[in-house]
């Protein structure tokens, strides 16, 4: 920290205020298990004791989505689902990430159908995309070591806007070659 | 006589001594956790990760000959790929494969389908540790498709 580095006892560290604060974010984040099909049984078994979660301090699955900073929507999210899942996302505290778990709720999966939302960031932004059909556990963990990353990188105060994309989200297939 | 048994059980603390029994049980036993960053699970020889192209292993030569089967077979249509004919080739040239991997639901027909031997050039390989921040990196182009290209990694 520059000016005043070292000019204290051993016993002080100095830093700023951004890094602890991100530490303190990124190690004890709280998930909203929004489990919604089969890769809400792969999200159980990251929390249970084989892969344990909790090593990196995401272990407290909460019921409630005042008490969670992380959501993790693991499954296909249904048209009607999607209100309710905008719902809960509002009531979580900020600050507040998004992981989509899984390619339904990345993309919607093998149903490009009427009643499946074609992405789950077409209602809350994502921050971690994570593919898989479902994600091994260590997929999962690994999405999570990546948010963390996301998590460090960014500024506490001046947090960025996130925003959802609004019309095609899709991202397209076929680029124009020329 | 039944109301005596409860009595002696109470003051005893049978059933908690049982309770702590089955801890006590369990407690020598090595951790079960499997430390994931460090150390990694042996892949099962069917798994199916990430699918990837496959090059001749000596003389790393193009293996895939744009038959177009993978793309047709794709239950999703995720895969696009085409390429053209050069007068000194006998196969044709991939130009490029486009996958869009948000879709996949790794059922693995299009690496079934691959005819090209005896290297196939479409495998379903071990790696896993799939996750972007944005959905726009889930298209993997054919430079990101081959087999060994590193996947982004967090920093720690």
């Amino acid at each position: 920290m520059g000016l005043i580095d070292h000019r204290f006892e051993d016993n002080f560290i100095t830093t700023n205020l951004d890094k602890v604060l991100s530490w303190a974010r990124q190690s004890s984040l709280w998930p909203m298990g929004f489990g919604l099909a089969c890769c809400a049984i792969e999200m159980m078994a990251t929390s249970a004791s084989r892969f344990d979660i909790a090593r990196f301090g995401a272990e407290v699955f909460r019921a409630s989505p005042r008490q969670a900073d992380l959501m993790i929507v693991a499954g296909t999210v249904t048209k009607k689902m999607a209100p309710v899942l905008r719902r809960l996302y509002d009531q979580m505290p900020e600050p507040k990430w998004v992981i989509s778990m899984g390619s339904c709720s990345n993309a919607g999966g093998p149903f490009p159908t009427y009643s499946v939302l074609q992405g789950v960031d077409k209602v809350v932004p994502v921050d971690v995309y994570v593919s898989g059909c479902p994600p091994r556990p260590e997929a999962l963990l690994y999405g999570l070591l990546r948010l963390q990353d996301k998590i460090r990188k960014e500024s506490t105060v001046f947090r960025k806007e996130r925003v959802i994309m609004s019309g095609q989200s899709e991202p397209i297939l076929v680029e124009d070659r020329g | 006589m039944q109301q005596l048994a409860k009595l002696f059980r109470m003051v005893f603390l049978v059933d908690l001594i049982k309770g702590l029994l089955v801890t006590l049980k369990y407690t020598p036993q090595p951790a079960f956790t499997f430390q994931y960053p460090a150390e990694r699970r042996p892949m099962a020889p069917r798994f199916r990760g990430l699918l990837r192209l496959q090059v001749e292993p000596e003389t790393g030569a193009q293996t895939c000959i744009v038959c177009d089967q993978c793309a047709k077979v794709c239950p999703d249509e995720l895969i696009f790929l085409g390429g053209h004919r050069e007068p000194g080739h006998k196969i044709k040239v991939l130009d490029f494969f486009d996958f869009n991997l948000s879709r996949c639901s790794f059922c693995g027909l299009c690496s079934e389908v691959c005819p090209t031997k005896p290297v196939k050039a479409l495998i379903m390989s071990e790696d896993y540790e799939l996750g972007s921040y944005e959905r726009q990196k889930q298209i993997l182009r054919v430079d990101e498709m081959y087999d060994g290209v590193e996947i982004e990694q967090y920093s720690r």
